[in-house]
């Protein structure tokens, strides 16, 4: 069953739940196409709308402009109960006064089961498929949380829903428990083919478990792709930030430049202290999507320090630029109280200098401070203070105090600077 | 016949879908043909007199320094009164009912309604001969040795003659209250230091407020609108406006009884409306899961606290016995007791020889049995499902809902007189549609108009249950194919089964109890009830009035406590 | 069926729509078609004397409920046997719970008077009946064979409506126990009412509500003048008089010997000699050697459709036997001199040396001022 969302927008009175302005300032919908069988999943900082987008396909609200339609068909008018979704919540919201298998069996009295199966057998073969093939007799509150959603699963499976809505459901368990249940989530989904709506603010769940995800802010969709793509090639700051570990770093372009002609450009070096031209940044705005014909060497002022990027965004001298590099391309170049995370390539160049690495691309340089560490087990989280800002890097040991860190050009990418602040 | 059947289930689903809405609209309709359109041809004559506009009669209350002041003044005072004694002498038995576990307790809780439904003869019967100068009460205090007291005629016979009435009804919804709350919760509290006095103050108090809210109000409404057992027992110089209003009608001074009714109603459902929007805030966080579990009344250990609260439960215990069973023993009492003060069974022979020889234009006790119950039953019927409707729309969220609200609960609000007198103008008398004079007397009406007066009690008992209920209940329930009524009836109302059950006794209650709008409706039929009888054998005697109040609360005693037990059948499992 | 052959003697409009209800006891929702007022009298004595089945014409009398229904005895079971077994009619009592003020609401609402005869009229319903009604509700009734039996004191209406039928007098009732040694004595005069001796001793009524409690306030600006009698009232007052909603809460608070004296009714000791209790208990003084009377009255409906049965009962009404039983079940006094009375009847039934009223225009012009007046005086303490 294909989900399609056309320019949907929820409003309460005067707040708006679902649904952002466009470019010029008028309001728009959100838009979103789900396949036919796929693991869709919208995530986001609470409030920012993936709730109600579930809640109004499942047709708990209607929205206030827009379509929904469930395999081309309208579904505005359509009550709950004829939309042949199955939903499943945070709290599992079990119906405290059956026992586990009449929950299961509720569904059934509305519709036969699936597949010409009887509703007992229908019943026990959903708790088999859950694992809980000998909880039918007992009570809801006596099981575990886990258990408890893994009846609500079943439940909401049992009539043989088109769709599947979850609703945060793995987000009132422990972690382990949670990492366990969303494979046998994500395995049931893929035995069954259902199409599959899952709403969570859990970014790593939404990475690990999802075809696609849809990135919402602000009751905005920011960005819908993989989660590879999402995570690598994140369209704004704000996915760039919400999705994994990032360091963000805004700058004012100094000089740009097709990358070829890099050789020439070597003197032009940021000055130590001056600080950066105000600008609004608004021309840029809205154009982010014109890509330059091939990739630039930009130099940016980020803060008094200069920084060089490569990237295929078209950019111009004296735009406001954010840019991002993942931790993992965090290089530790040197390091005052232990021994190197990795070979001293740049260690002779001054910060906010550049280089190039010896993979042949230019190496950015920044001397920084320790202000924390996590201990991750396989790595360590370091954050870092430079330039007044906050940057994370990982490395295999723990660091302290005066850090000189290192990233190649290319290694940054490119975000919306204006979109989802 | 596959076709026939499935348009019938077609045309059922359909219903069913709308079930709400059609519930909706036939309680609107309702009320507006038993309630609000009587009662606007009573209240229209506030402001048209003589086919011409006015404020005049309106005006004249509100600046009438006597109406004003030393009626509404001292109405409003002894209503105040009267809600501090109710909720006063109504929470001990609650915290009793809640939390304490003896012999007889279902059964004494089920009785808790009992006051409500007795005629206001006999509660004066019962408060002259248990309070009076030469009262039981003043008998038991002479006995050992006390002062005696002198209170009848004062504010203070009024105060506990309310206390009598409305008590129950604080007790009885702050006892749902206080059995949904969680122990865990308390139990937090208690481990996090907490001392039993301090987690109450903390923990349980703040769950029981809302429902301590709702008795005082509803108390304060009453009270405010009390009658016939004011100038009984407190006599002239205590008078209510309900007294004038009572008097005026009696006069057929309408504008000023409607322009007196109408304000009188405004300020209750003013009232109502302040503790509504209160409520409407106090929606706490999911219902208790785990009741706390309730001690024995009998100590197990001697230590000074536990000896300290029973000493306070005999206490309780020996007010209880003098304002409730006092008044309702003295009642028994009198029924027993022949010309010369010796014990007799006269009385109810005299209602057997009533029912065999009366006539039919007189009023026999067997029918008035059989009305009452078959009205108590068809309001229960009529009122459970208009009181839940409404509370499922106003467990809703929508602007104006404290209005809405407030105006459901305006049967409460409303003279009783008032009420009485539009139904014989609208009802009885009929309306004129189209050339037909349209008329809603006998049996239907006598229940629709208890209904009228009954739902509310549903309404308030079951909408702060439904409204703590995760609301995702509901929805899962619809998404795996149940209609909004479907889910209601499996899922919300099992879970508010405390709610309803208590709501039915009340509904049965208030028509068992009900007066004004049943003489009103049963005119020229035979569908009078127990309360009209007892006000027919009233007479210089008392025995054969009290005789018939004594079969009423025989009567009615039996009826709540099969509501209760069937009800507490339907709750099933979870914990109710 | 009964409900049927009512509805087609009530007259009063052709009848539609019956068929909804045709259960006896009392229809759930009738359909009466209206607009053919105008042909009452045809249509409805055709159908109330010329019924083709032969059916029994039926005369419904109005009443109060204790007029029929009373725990104690009440006079409309022989009245009814008697009336039917002598004439050929149906008698059928209607006992509406707000009594004349039900008609009076019919009247001005336009709906319909199913009743032919209303028994229990007193003056004050009088006055609200002219107050509220510009046309009669009931009809003069001249020329009765038993009209010139009636006492001329006890005529009440100056428009020739209403006839007597009983009277009582409004006096005070007091218990002789509950004075020291057994030996309580009631004052003989309103002024010696005020006696500290008396303090706290007197339960009366609401005048603006009860009987009993206005013709006591009327006995006393009797007694104290429209000018003096709110004064008066201002020491009973100081004096410990309790106002009680009713005849009956006061009868209650004074059986159970709260105070020793009532404001009641002069025929006590019937009621009590009757049920076995102590006569000491139930002593009757007349204040200033007077009794408020208390006059009740029977009328005619204007819009009656058996004119003839309804003057045939009035007249019956009237009659020394039919008198001497409503004198002794309704326990009042009859209105006419020819009643014929047991002799016991009078030894405990007493009459006021002096019985004292109001006229019927003194009433009109004066009454709601009056107890208006009392009110808030008394009310507000």
């Amino acid at each position: 069953m294909q989900l399609t969302l056309e320019n949907v927008r929820k409003e309460y009175g005067e707040t708006v739940a679902l649904g952002g302005r466009d470019g010029s300032g008028g309001r728009s919908g959100v838009d979103l196409d789900v396949e036919d069988g796929e693991f869709f999943t919208l995530v986001g900082p609470s409030g920012c709308g993936k709730t109600t987008t579930l809640r109004l396909v499942a047709g708990f609200e209607t929205p206030s402009t827009g379509s929904i339609r469930f395999g081309g068909r309208e579904m505005r008018g359509v009550p709950p109960e004829e939309r042949d979704v199955g939903v499943v919540f945070q709290n599992y919201a079990l119906f405290p006064h059956l026992s586990v298998a009449e929950n299961v069996a509720y569904g059934l009295r509305f519709s036969d089961p699936p597949g010409g199966e009887s509703r007992e057998g229908r019943v026990a073969s959903l708790l088999e498929l859950v694992d809980l093939p000998d909880a039918g007799g007992r009570n809801p509150t006596e099981l575990s949380g886990g258990q408890q959603q893994r009846i609500a699963l079943a439940r909401a499976l049992a009539p043989g829903p088109d769709l599947l809505l979850l609703d945060e459901p793995m987000s009132a368990l422990d972690a382990r428990l949670r990492e366990r249940l969303r494979l046998q989530v994500k395995e049931i989904q893929s035995t069954l083919g259902i199409t599959t709506l899952y709403v969570t603010h859990d970014q790593e769940e939404a990475l690990a478990i999802s075809d696609r995800v849809a990135v919402m802010n602000d009751g905005a969709v920011e960005q819908v792709g993989t989660p590879q793509a999402v995570y690598r090639r994140p369209e704004t700051r704000f996915v760039a930030e919400f999705v994994g570990d990032n360091n963000v770093f805004e700058g004012r372009v100094v000089s740009s430049r097709a990358a070829d002609e890099f050789e020439e450009s070597r003197d032009s070096v940021a000055v130590e202290g001056k600080s950066p031209v105000e600008t609004k940044g608004s021309e840029w705005q809205g154009e982010r999507d014109r890509t330059a014909d091939r990739p630039q060497r930009v130099e940016l002022d980020v803060g008094g320090a200069a920084v060089t990027i490569v990237t295929e965004n078209a950019v111009e001298t004296d735009d406001r630029v954010a840019f991002c590099v993942r931790p993992e391309q965090m290089r530790v170049l040197a390091s005052g109280s232990e021994e190197r995370d990795s070979e001293p390539s740049g260690s002779e160049l001054m910060d906010g200098e550049s280089s190039r690495s010896r993979t042949g691309t230019e190496t950015n340089v920044l001397d920084a401070t320790v202000s924390g560490t996590e201990f991750l087990g396989e790595s360590t989280r370091t954050y870092l203070r430079w330039n007044g800002r906050e940057l994370t890097v990982r490395s295999t040991n723990p660091l302290s105090g005066e850090v000189r860190i290192g990233f190649d050009a290319t290694a940054a990418h490119v975000v919306d600077l204006e979109r989802g602040e | 016949m596959e076709t026939v059947n499935a348009v019938l289930r077609t045309a059922f689903s359909r219903l069913e879908a709308h079930a709400l809405t059609l519930g909706t609209a036939a309680t609107a309709l309702v009320l507006v043909v038993v309630f609000y359109y009587p009662v606007a041809t009573v209240f229209v004559d506030a402001v048209v007199v003589d086919g011409q506009v006015t404020i005049a009669p309106l005006v004249s209350v509100l600046t009438s320094r006597f109406y004003l002041v030393d009626i509404f003044g001292f109405t409003a005072y002894q209503a105040l009164l009267s809600t501090i004694a109710s909720v006063l002498l109504g929470l001990p038995g609650a915290w009793l009912l809640a939390r304490f576990e003896f012999p007889g307790r279902e059964t004494l809780r089920s009785l808790t309604i009992l006051p409500f439904v007795m005629p206001s003869i006999m509660v004066a019967i019962g408060f002259v001969a248990t309070f009076g100068q030469n009262g039981t009460l003043n008998a038991v205090l002479g006995a050992l040795g006390l002062p005696t007291v002198d209170l009848l005629f004062t504010i203070e016979a009024i105060v506990i003659a309310h206390a009598f009435y409305n008590a129950p009804l604080v007790a009885r919804v702050t006892t749902a209250a206080w059995e949904s709350v969680d122990a865990s919760a308390v139990e937090t509290a208690r481990s996090l230091g907490a001392s039993p006095v301090r987690a109450f103050r903390d923990v349980v108090l703040p769950q029981l407020l809302p429902a301590i809210a709702i008795g005082a109000t509803l108390t304060f409404v009453f009270t405010f609108a009390s009658f016939p057992i004011v100038l009984a027992l407190g006599g002239f110089q205590l008078a209510t406006v309900e007294v004038f209003i009572y008097s005026r009608i009696q006069n057929l001074a309408y504008a000023e009884a409607a322009a007196l009714a109408v304000v009188e109603t405004a300020i209750s459902l003013g009232l109502t409306y302040l503790y509504l929007r209160y409520e409407g805030r106090q929606r706490a966080s999911g219902q208790g899961a785990q009741p706390q579990p309730r001690r024995s009344l009998w100590p197990e250990s001697t230590s000074v606290r536990s000896l300290g609260t029973r000493i306070g439960i005999v206490a309780y215990a020996l007010v209880v016995l003098a304002v409730f069973v006092g008044p309702i023993a003295s009642m028994v009492l009198t029924s027993l007791t022949g010309p010369q003060g010796g014990l007799t069974l006269d009385h109810y022979l005299f209602l057997l020889e009533r029912q065999q020889t009366g006539a039919s234009y007189q009023v026999r006790p067997l029918p008035a049995i059989e009305n009452s119950l078959l009205f108590g039953v068809g309001t229960l019927l009529v009122a459970l499902p208009m009181g839940v409707v409404m509370a499922v729309l106003t467990t809703r969220q929508f602007r104006g809902r404290a209005i809405v609200d407030a105006l459901s609960m305006a049967p409460l609000a409303v003279s009783g007189i008032v009420v009485g007198l539009g139904l014989l103008r609208g009802l009885v008398f009929g309306i004129e549609v189209f050339g037909t004079r349209v008329q809603v007397t006998g049996a239907l009406a006598v229940v629709a108009a208890h209904a009228v007066g009954a739902y509310p009690f549903v309404t308030r008992n079951v909408a702060p249950l439904l409204g703590n209920l995760d609301p995702r209940l509901v929805e899962s329930a619809r998404s795996l194919g149940a209609s909004r009524v479907r889910a209601l009836v499996d899922i919300e109302l099992p879970l508010v089964a405390a709610g309803v059950v208590a709501g039915a006794a009340f509904a049965f209650a208030i028509s068992i109890g009900e007066f004004d709008s049943t003489v009103v409706l049963a005119e020229g039929s035979t569908s009078y009830t127990m309360p009209v009888a007892v006000e027919r054998y009233l007479g210089r005697r008392l025995g054969p009035a009290t005789a018939m109040g004594c079969v009423l609360l025989a009567v009615t005693s039996l009826s709540f406590v099969i509501i209760e037990r069937f009800g507490g059948r339907y709750g099933g499992r979870g914990g109710f | 069926m009964k409900r049927r052959a009512f509805l087609r003697a009530a007259g009063a409009g052709g009848i539609a729509g019956l068929a909804g209800c045709a259960g006896g006891d009392g229809g759930t929702t009738e359909t009466t078609t209206e607009g053919t007022t105008e042909d009452t009298s045809e249509t409805s004595t055709g159908t109330a004397t010329g019924t083709a089945g032969g059916e029994v014409p039926e005369l419904v009398v109005a009443t109060y409920g204790p007029f029929v229904d009373a725990p104690s005895s009440s006079p409309g079971a022989s009245i009814k046997e008697t009336f039917e077994s002598e004439f050929d009619a149906t008698l059928r009592y209607a006992t509406p719970d707000s009594e004349i003020n039900y008609f009076i609401e019919r009247a001005l609402r336009g709906v319909d008077i199913d009743a032919d005869v209303y028994v229990g009229l007193n003056v004050d319903m009088l006055i609200r009946i002219d107050e509220q009604l510009d046309e009669g509700l009931f009809t003069p009734v001249n020329g009765l064979s038993r009209g010139g039996d009636v006492k001329e004191s006890l005529s009440f209406d100056p428009k020739g409506r209403t006839i007597p039928y009983d009277t009582s007098y409004v006096s005070i009732v007091y218990n002789e126990t509950l004075g020291d040694n057994g030996a309580y004595s009631a004052p003989e005069t309103f002024d010696e009412l005020l006696d500290p001796a008396y303090e706290g001793d007197l339960l009366a009524q609401n005048p603006t509500a009860s009987a009993t409690g206005k013709s006591f306030l009327l006995h006393t600006i009797k007694a104290k003048g429209a000018d003096g009698y709110l004064d008066y009232w201002k020491q009973l007052q100081d004096n410990g008089v309790r106002i009680l909603s009713d005849w009956s809460s006061s009868y209650t608070a004074y059986s159970n010997e709260e105070a020793p004296m009532v404001v009641s009714y002069s025929t006590d000791q019937v009621y009590a000699q009757r049920s076995g209790e102590d006569l000491a208990k139930h002593q009757i003084r007349f204040l200033n050697d007077q009794g408020y009377a208390y006059p009740e009255g029977m009328a005619l409906f204007e819009g009656t459709d058996t004119p003839e049965l309804a003057r045939s009962f009035l007249d019956f009404m009237l009659r020394p036997d039919v008198q001497g039983e409503i004198a002794q079940r309704n326990v009042a006094f009859p209105a006419t001199t020819t009643a014929e009375l047991p002799a016991s009847f009078s030894e405990y039934a007493q009459a006021p040396p002096e019985a004292v009223t109001f006229t019927y225009d003194a009433l009109r012009d004066n009454v709601s001022e009056w107890t208006q007046a009392w009110e808030r005086q008394f009310a507000s303490k």
